[in-house]
């Protein structure tokens, strides 16, 4: 533990040799394109595939109509919290469009051919009829009484309605000092994987197996959905969630269409199907995040402290919704952040549009409610003339007050309390490693005589992680001495091969090259729900610690009947088990798995063979880490370009695995926060059309955008697992809009500049600039 | 569509006859036809760069290339860098300096910068960032990419300094 | 996307009507190999090619529903373009009035614009459509001149 092993996963991935899907070749295997909708929403009137079917080189084209029982909306993946008087309408995404088409690149038809470009030659002989409707995509106009429908059954756009309060908002109302009231837009952004999707499939019929990969976060639920689909056992279907190219969250988004299709269609053709998006694809089919439009209120007294927050908005959850809230449930818990908030009203709509399905893109809409809290803080300090770190100090948890609970309902569906947490030592220690103090006397002046508008940033947040369930893994010690860990996670990049292995390794005395790991096997590993929500290391780290617990307590007892000594006179160490203080007396790992598994001869009743062990952890709720962000950030007047000179981040996930492991996904997670505060939007026009379906115009930050960030550890470790560790994969991104918008109004202090909309980007900025010089609001 | 066309191509120094559609693109000729699996996909217009290898040496995107337009010439791939077991140095900077998660972008930046250092083999930290701006990394950051590319780049100079000094005594 | 804008043709108003409605010069004035046929009275079908940025030459099926003619001042269409690349829908408004021997031609068109081209040409919609429609108004000028030459209309 805290040590930085260098990763064992790496070499396969730097000479080429690590398996992605798309490597994946089998003999006889057939591609698979799918004809998707270039209009937003409309009727299904027909679809003539007939010419398709002729065209050399095709095998099958099926429709709708061709799946017959199989067709069916998918399942709903995360049901609503049970929170009172909840509303909400579950209507999930369908494998193939049958009557009516509801989002821009909304499967139509599947075509089956030798190869890719074939398959994609005949989409172009598919002829769909289908009769245009209005689009719905402004979030308000959805609601208003007569707006077209997307789903008529329930006779209004909207998804769902939640209420949650705590204390009473119109009381603190009226004792304020100062009432902030503003409307933010937070737009929608792609997780943009390098890796795009892909699934590949093959039907054994002999053997009668499905073997099945995907470029899932889930292999485990998607195993028992496609079992339970097809009506094969769970027995007979392995998925195999290989290396996967970066998941980010959409990746858990589960029965797509083409991950329902694929094996269905293996299955009756009798050839491996594989179907990889490519990336305009991946811009439609693949779920993404996240528009909000929030009305907010800060009531705060005269000194800043916060008496109460009311927040009203709107969530954009796209044409379907079978991820449930987990994104607006976290846009309205995360809010509340380190702050002692005495009452809270928060209410939210969630509203059908004829765009993509929303599902969790990393941070998961905890930075929308960051952004709402922050800005709010920091239009309040303004107005009342108290410095932007002070207030926030003013209003932090103090670390004597843990578990600290804000009784509402987190998307864990449990209570959302925080259960440690040292909040104003890491405001403090970011202010000093950023040097605000100095900035603020000293260097801004300077630079603001100089004509320069340099500004600074300091934002704090809270991640909510490590939720439930569960997670299980088995430690094996072969006979080699090797030792085998198999969980039912899969890794995306996130170093668990390795942070694994160190769990393992540690409790077992050997080197942590010689723990083997295998994730995203279902047939290594039976029982799990994926890597999401930056639990990884927390749900499936202290599995991993607690089997390799059990498994040492079994070495040991066995060492010791062995060696006719007590247990705890025997150390494990350098992949032996021996007796204290007399090395010479012991026994190498490898040599007691084998003794620990006799062919002939009898064993004490109750003995379980082998050095094995299996061992399931699911925390009592969700940890919360947390952190401060700052930024030093200058603004070119005239072009609105945005140039960060300094990023530090001071962040709190508990008890460190491995610190390099830790600090590259802080690292990751700003450059991700980066784009989406100012590079990265989705940009759709009234008709639902997406305007930038390619790199060339959805912009990625380069290594010329993301600067190298100063990082600071906290540790508060977690009581709610024996580890101590709390999650970190999305810590990055949260609070990166909030950060620029304080930062870059800073620098433009006294412009008029007020930013309550992200993205930014310098034509944007550009044009506020503009706006605030002509007087224009 | 026209019919197939001969190419001779050498691919990691391996002579490859083949007969190819022309629209057939050099990434997928190399990862399908040739099974070398270690170049990536991520966007096949040219942006992400992952797809990146040598063409008589100097660094393209293999998704903007047709197959048949390497008739008569050499490519390199990612599996041309480790030899026998061992690492290329650029590679065994990345592994040192944790600059790869996922992986999936990496075998496009190295490629990259395989042709890059030996013409700069003393950059500096913008001159580094820049040579890599064409290529798109979701998980890292970049910041150990940079490390990972400073790490290379003093070791080689070591290297020198060693075989500068062997050289130098009687 | 918005299209607007004036032309003035150097001929006289009710030469320039027929110039607009002849399905021939129509053709002419679309870009790539165009045909264009009157099918009915209000109905123009027919095929252009167009290439917008990285999408080359690709070919849309065109319908053109002419309404609320008055002749020789007005008229409006509805215009539906479908290719493998994307497609428009929309409406546009031609007026004609009279300046002396001239006709000022006022245009207005709002089209929605989807698919490939709309994903992945966005920053050169405006640009092509502008020279698209300068190349189809230069036509049609220069064949009305051909036309008072020759003394037909």
């Amino acid at each position: 533990m805290g040590q930085s092993v260098p990763r064992l996963e790496d070499e396969k991935l730097l000479t080429g040799r690590a398996l992605f899907v798309d490597d994946v070749q089998l003999p006889a295997m057939l591609h698979v394109a799918f004809l998707r909708s270039d209009e937003a929403h409309g009727i299904l009137k027909g679809i003539d595939a007939s010419a398709a079917r002729e065209r050399p080189g095709v095998v099958a084209v099926y429709t709708a109509a061709d799946l017959g029982e199989y067709w069916r909306p998918g399942p709903l993946l995360v049901p609503p919290p049970p929170i009172k008087d909840l509303v909400f309408n579950a209507a999930t995404q369908v494998p193939l469009v049958r009557d009516k088409v509801r989002h821009t690149g909304e499967a139509l038809a599947m075509v089956i051919a030798e190869s890719r470009y074939l398959a994609e030659d005949a989409l172009e002989d598919i002829v769909v009829d289908l009769d245009p409707l209005p689009a719905v995509i402004d979030l308000e106009a959805a609601l208003e009484p007569g707006a077209q429908l997307i789903h008529e059954q329930f006779g209004t756009n909207l998804a769902a309605h939640v209420h949650q309060t705590k204390g009473n908002y119109a009381t603190a109302r009226e004792e304020a000092g100062l009432v902030i009231t503003r409307r933010f837009r937070y737009d929608r952004g792609a997780s943009a994987a390098i890796e795009n999707r892909g699934i590949v499939a093959a039907w054994d019929a002999r053997s009668e197996e499905l073997t099945v990969w995907d470029t899932t976060q889930a292999p485990i639920p998607i195993r028992n959905g496609l079992a339970a689909m097809l009506g094969l056992r769970e027995s007979q279907v392995r998925v195999i969630a290989p290396f996967i190219g970066g998941g980010f969250g959409p990746k858990i988004m589960m029965f797509y269409p083409e991950e329902v299709l694929l094996p269905w269609a293996a299955m009756r053709l009798g050839r491996p199907l594989k179907w990889i998006e490519d990336r305009r694809e991946n811009f439609y089919a693949t779920t993404q995040e996240r528009l909000q439009i929030h009305d907010a209120e800060l009531a705060v007294t005269k000194d800043g402290r916060i008496l109460g927050v009311k927040d009203r908005f709107l969530h954009d959850t796209g044409a379907y919704d079978p991820y449930g809230l987990t994104v607006p449930i976290n846009s309205q818990c995360t809010l509340l952040g380190p702050y002692v908030v005495p009452n809270y009203d928060s209410e939210f709509t969630a509203v059908f549009t004829n765009t993509p399905i929303v599902t969790p893109v990393r941070g998961a809409g905890r930075q929308h409610g960051v952004f709402v809290m922050e800005r709010l803080l920091d239009f309040a300090a303004r107005e009342l003339g108290i410095d932007r770190v002070e207030i926030r100090r003013r209003n932090l948890i103090p670390p004597d007050a843990f578990p600290y609970d804000h009784e509402i309902l987190f998307q864990d569906f449990r209570p959302l309390v925080y259960d440690s947490g040292n909040y104003p030592a890491a405001l403090a220690k970011a202010t000093e490693l950023i040097g605000y103090e100095r900035f603020l006397k000293e260097e801004q002046p300077k630079h603001r005589s100089a004509g320069r508008h340099v500004g600074m940033g300091v934002v704090t947040y809270i991640e909510g992680t490590g939720i439930g369930p569960y997670e299980g893994a088995r430690v094996t010690v072969e006979p080699s001495g090797m030792v085998r860990l198999a969980t039912g996670v899969g890794t995306q990049g996130q170093g668990h091969f390795t942070t694994f292995a160190q769990l393992v390794a540690e409790q077992l005395g050997v080197e942590v090259d010689r723990v083997r790991v295998v994730t995203g096997d279902t047939r290594e590993f039976n029982w799990g729900t994926g890597t999401f929500a930056s639990r990884g290391a927390v749900v499936a780290g202290n599995a991993c610690h607690a089997a390799a617990v059990k498994v040492r307590e079994k070495i040991i007892a066995l060492a010791a009947r062995l060696l006719d000594t007590p247990p705890k006179d025997i150390v494990l160490e350098g992949g032996r088990a021996l007796v204290r203080g007399t090395p010479d007396r012991g026994f190498d790992l490898g040599d007691l798995a084998r003794r620990a598994n006799p062919l002939r001869g009898a064993v004490t009743p109750g003995t379980e063979p082998g050095l094995e062990a299996t061992a399931y952890f699911g925390p009592d709720r969700g940890n919360a880490a947390s952190g401060v962000h700052a930024m030093i950030v200058e603004v070119d007047a005239e072009t609105a370009a945005v140039d960060i000179k300094r990023y530090v981040v001071v962040h709190d996930c508990g008890v460190v695995i491995n610190p390099t492991v830790v600090e590259a996904q802080v690292q990751g997670g700003v450059a991700h926060g980066i784009g989406n505060a100012f590079y990265e939007q989705l940009v759709f026009d009234e008709n639902g059309q997406l305007m930038n379906a390619s790199f060339m115009d959805y912009l990625l930050p380069t290594a010329l955008d993301v600067p190298t960030v100063e990082m600071a550890h906290f540790e508060t470790p977690s009581p709610l697992n024996p580890l101590g560790t709390k999650g970190v994969g999305e810590a990055g991104a949260i609070p990166t809009g909030a950060l620029f918008a304080q930062a870059v109004e800073d620098a433009l202090a006294g412009s008029g500049v007020e930013i309550t909309e992200i993205p930014l980007s310098p034509s944007r900025l550009f044009e506020l600039i503009s706006r605030a010089k002509a007087g224009v609001p | 569509m026209d019919g197939h066309g001969p190419i001779a191509v050498t691919v990691n120094g391996t002579r490859h006859e083949r007969s190819v559609e022309p629209r057939l693109l050099l990434s997928d000729f190399l990862r399908h036809d040739l099974g070398l699996t270690g170049t990536h996909v991520g966007c096949e217009h040219g942006v992400c760069g992952a797809c990146t290898v040598l063409l008589d040496g100097e660094a393209v995107r293999s998704c903007l290339i047709f197959a048949i337009q390497t008739d008569g010439r050499s490519v390199e791939t990612v599996e041309s860098l480790a030899s026998n077991g061992t690492l290329h140095p650029i590679q065994q900077a990345f592994h040192d300096a944790h600059g790869l998660q996922c992986g999936f972008c990496t075998p496009g930046i190295l490629m990259t910068l395989v042709p890059w250092l030996e013409e700069h083999p003393a950059p500096d930290e913008a001159e580094i960032r820049e040579a890599i701006s064409g290529n798109l990394c979701r998980c890292t950051g970049y910041a150990n990419i940079v490390k990972a590319v400073q790490l290379a780049v003093e070791r080689r100079a070591a290297e020198r300094r060693d075989v500068g000094k062997a050289g130098t005594t009687a | 996307m918005i299209v607007e804008g004036t032309y003035t043709f150097a001929g006289p108003r009710e030469v320039v009507w027929n110039l607009l409605l002849d399905p021939d010069v129509l053709a002419m004035t679309m870009p790539g190999t165009a045909t264009i046929k009157r099918v009915s009275d209000t109905r123009y079908e027919g095929k252009m090619g167009v290439g917008i940025g990285p999408i080359t030459a690709a070919e849309f099926d065109v319908v053109i529903t002419m309404t609320d003619r008055v002749e020789p001042e007005r008229y409006a269409m509805q215009i539906e373009g479908r290719g493998r690349f994307g497609f428009t829908r929309g409406h546009a408004a031609v007026t004609l009035s009279a300046d002396g021997a001239a006709t000022i031609m006022h245009y207005q068109a709002d089209l929605m614009v989807g698919g490939k081209i709309a994903a992945v040409g966005q920053r050169l919609l405006d640009s092509v459509s502008r020279m698209l429609l300068k190349q189809g108004l230069e036509a049609m000028s220069a064949e009305l001149d051909r036309r008072l030459a020759k003394g037909s209309g």
